[in-house]
């Protein structure tokens, strides 16, 4: 029996030693939605893998908190010659490494050509870049083929991440994870920790700290990232007091945590968009009537309804960025939400639509798809569709989604990017294969121009294209919770919420 | 002939293994999904995913799979996993730890639930005692372990900061502490497990208490704890150990929910997450180690019967 009392006698100590923060040594733990796939941001596209990793790697540019792009690693902003076929990209002197180099253009420029050999979003400009070279030690120049208003977005997204490291760790896989970031990888165990501890030799900017633009503060010596993958395990850990942050609560945790005296819930308003999207290689979608049939069936705010539960939750939008964005437009709304049966069955009949199935691809890995898709069956089917639900698990919908012979719909999300050509969606290259000329003149230009007013405009178009051809379907706006110990400062709002600025009380 | 009877179960063993061996290769691959997509995310290319399983050597005949496979594992080389980039053998021994103690902690919680009251319930049968011993155990066995580390998460976690609410202690755990984490989640399954050992021992002390050689201990003048404890108990012994030992079995294996509730890192978690993952290896290896684990219990439970009873031969 009694290394069972002494075990409780630990579990005792152990709670209240977390209740109380150490003085001499700050910590954070920070409660993931599971094991990163990779502490390389280059590789991946997973948020939790840019969460994690933009406290140790870093890129040339960064986001403020509205989503314009800033300096991180550059000097400033590039300077943009030949029509914008030219980035002058100048470095920022004395960043250091955390092996202990010094960060130069020969670095970047290695770091970048990587980046357009292996990871997919550099990938995609690979074919547009005529070279990237270093004409001095601390500058690099990137001449582009075609002008490429995206590059920038690209270079500053942790996100399948233009990251910087040294020369020498580079190679398919990093042979270390070194980058330049205020915190430096300590200690991984997978499935259990990555412990993250300030970098003594870092350099911050001097701008005032803006979204994750600006000073990097380093305010607590420890960041400590723990996946744990069951969302009720996630909530019980914030409320005890065991994590100072939690990422990706359920929506239905929202009062518990509010009313606990520990936590209060962190809401991320406009945090992502559910989307349908559209197979336009084969099956019975690629008749536009019968696209059109689809739209026009569709009851967005049931679909929303059903799948979040509560109104704090969602908005029924149908512009592809919410009020407050410079993307915001309200071109095609007329199309969303129409919920409108019999002009449904109008366009059905247009396409002698003969009763062949509308096979719908979706997983309950997250409920919410799930949810939305059981509510549109019926709309559709009082609508004269046929549906079929393939429900099976997200591992088999990303495998079988690359095959169009096998799905009509999948059902999948987004978050709100802080470029629109930072999805692929609207190219007729993507796996959707959305191809119509006069759109993809829109979005050719749409890329190509650098003017920012310009670019909004033909934006505006592309999106009333969306919702006349019924490119994919962007279903509304979804807000996501996530919960912060309380007295945690200096942490904000982000799909990606970064914690060198964050100290607690 | 004791001798010949281990080799001949050890024999049985390999084939038993080597079976599973077979069968978990064929299982994950029939599974649809795509281990290269799922690592890549939903911005990749077909183009990527096919390189990037050409490099895990997924783009081979599974013919050749297999044979790599099985040649692999004859020198204890379960591969490497595909998501963590390590051995295997490595990856689990890593959680041979927390999910070895939860079971034996478990295990342990479990008989000091169940066969005391196991036995006094089968000592006095159809008392107030017994009935409700026999509800309650019907109850814990018939409730979710998830649903009941729910609430004693909530409640005695959470609420009451009497136990770790979850996890397994971070970098600087010692040992002790570790430890402590597993408490409340071998609670749950001590008491979701009790339930069985609880009425195996009740039925086999019912059968024993009613032998002849009983009513002659007590003829004797033998008193009441000597006869039920001395003779009884180590009578009514080898149906108890069998399902202890099965139990121990199932604790390692299938703890899964509970260790995901917890948040604890061992085998029950990798294996469910190395299914979403698509990480064969993984999912292999696992089968593997608790298939072999199986066959030794049983034949550890075997040869008890040799110790606690003399009339078993082999």
């Amino acid at each position: 029996m009694s290394i069972f009392k002494r075990a409780l006698g630990a579990a005792l100590l152990a709670s209240t030693m977390l209740a109380a923060p150490a003085l001499a040594d700050t910590k954070l733990e920070v409660a993931i939605i599971g094991e990163p796939q990779s502490l390389d941001p280059m590789l991946s596209t997973q948020d939790v893998v840019s969460i994690v990793t933009q406290h140790f790697i870093e890129t040339l540019y960064t986001f403020d908190s509205k989503w314009n792009i800033q300096p991180l690693l550059a000097e400033a902003l590039p300077e943009i010659a030949d029509g914008g076929r030219t980035y002058r990209i100048k470095l920022r002197s004395g960043i250091t490494f955390h092996d202990g180099s010094t960060m130069d253009s020969a670095d970047v420029v290695d770091s970048l050509k990587r980046w357009t050999e292996l990871a997919t979003r550099g990938k995609g400009v690979a074919a547009n870049i005529e070279s990237i070279s270093a004409p001095d030690a601390s500058t690099v120049e990137i001449k582009l083929k075609e002008p490429y208003a995206p590059l920038l977005s690209l270079l500053a997204f942790s996100n399948s991440a233009a990251a910087i490291y040294p020369q020498e760790v580079l190679g398919e896989e990093l042979k270390a994870i070194v980058g330049t970031g205020p915190y430096k990888l300590v200690e991984h165990v997978a499935d259990q920790y990555i412990l993250t501890r300030k970098f003594d030799g870092y350099l911050s900017r001097s701008e005032p700290s803006d979204g994750n633009a600006g000073a990097r503060q380093q305010l607590v010596d420890e960041i400590r990232f723990v996946p744990v993958p069951d969302a009720n395990t996630r909530v019980e850990g914030l409320v005890s007091g065991q994590f100072d942050y939690a990422d990706g609560l359920p929506a239905e945790s929202y009062s518990r945590v509010a009313e606990s005296d520990k936590a209060e819930p962190v809401l991320l308003k406009d945090f992502g968009w559910p989307v349908w999207a559209v197979n336009h290689k084969a099956g019975l979608l690629t008749d536009r009537n019968i696209r059109k049939a689809l739209l026009a069936a569709l009851p967005m705010d049931d679909m929303m309804f059903a799948a979040f539960g509560d109104d704090n939750f969602f908005s029924a939008d149908g512009a592809m960025y919410p009020e407050g964005w410079p993307w915001r437009s309200e071109e095609g709304l007329d199309q969303y939400n129409q919920n409108d049966p019999a002009k449904a069955a109008e366009y059905l009949k247009a396409a002698n639509y003969d009763g062949t199935p509308l096979r719908i691809l979706t997983s309950r890995q997250y409920e919410f798809h799930f949810k939305m898709a059981e509510v549109a069956k019926v709309a559709l089917e009082a609508a004269g569709f046929k549906v079929e639900m393939n429900v099976v698990d997200w591992a088999t919908l990303g495998q079988q989604r690359n095959d169009p012979a096998l799905w009509d719909v999948y059902i999948t999300h987004s978050p709100f990017l802080p470029e629109p050509a930072l999805t692929d969606l609207y190219a007729p290259t993507s796996r959707l294969g959305w191809a119509e000329a006069e759109k993809d003149a829109v979005l050719t230009a749409f890329t190509a121009e650098t003017d920012q007013a310009k670019r909004q405009e033909l934006f505006g178009q592309l999106q009333k294209w969306l919702l006349d051809d019924v490119g994919f379907i962007k279903i509304g706006n979804f807000n996501a919770l996530q919960g912060q110990r309380k007295g945690l400062a200096g942490v904000e709002p982000s799909p990606w919420p970064a914690f060198w600025n964050a100290s607690v009380k | 002939m004791l001798a010949r009877y281990v080799l001949r179960r050890l024999v049985g063993m390999v084939i038993v293994v080597f079976l599973v061996l077979t069968i978990a290769f064929v299982i994950v691959r029939l599974a649809p999904g795509d281990p290269a997509a799922l690592m890549l995310g939903p911005e990749a290319t077909a183009a990527d995913a096919a390189a990037l399983r050409a490099r895990l050597g997924l783009d081979r005949p599974i013919p050749i799979q297999y044979l790599t496979f099985i040649g692999n594992a004859l020198t204890g080389d379960l591969g490497t996993s595909i998501f963590f980039n390590q051995p295997v053998t490595r990856v689990l021994a890593d959680r041979a730890e927390p999910t070895v103690f939860l079971a034996l902690f478990s295990l342990l919680f479990a008989l000091l639930i169940a066969t005391p009251i196991g036995i006094y319930a089968a000592y006095r049968r159809g008392s107030f005692l017994d009935q409700s011993a026999i509800s309650i155990a019907m109850l814990a066995a018939s409730v979710p372990s998830f649903w009941t580390g729910l609430m004693v998460q909530r409640y005695l976690a959470t609420e009451l900061g009497w136990f770790p609410a979850s996890g397994y202690g971070g970098p600087d755990a010692d040992f002790l502490e570790r430890m402590a984490h597993l408490m409340l989640p071998s609670l749950v399954l001590g008491v979701v497990n009790s339930a069985l050992i609880l009425r195996f021992t009740r039925a086999s002390m019912l059968d024993v208490l009613g032998e002849d050689y009983v009513r002659t201990a007590r003829s004797k003048g033998m008193g009441e704890l000597r006869v039920v404890l001395r003779h009884a108990l180590k009578n009514a012994a080898i149906p108890i150990i069998t399902v202890v030992g099965l139990t121990f079995a199932l604790l390692v294996s299938g703890a899964v929910v509970t260790e995901r509730v917890f948040n604890i890192p061992g085998m029950g978690n990798l294996v469910v997450n190395a299914v979403l993952r698509r990480d064969y290896p993984v999912i292999q290896g696992t089968l593997i180690v608790v298939a072999t684990l199986y066959v030794v219990i049983n034949l550890v439970i075997d040869l008890l019967y040799l110790v606690v009873d003399k009339r078993v031969k082999y």
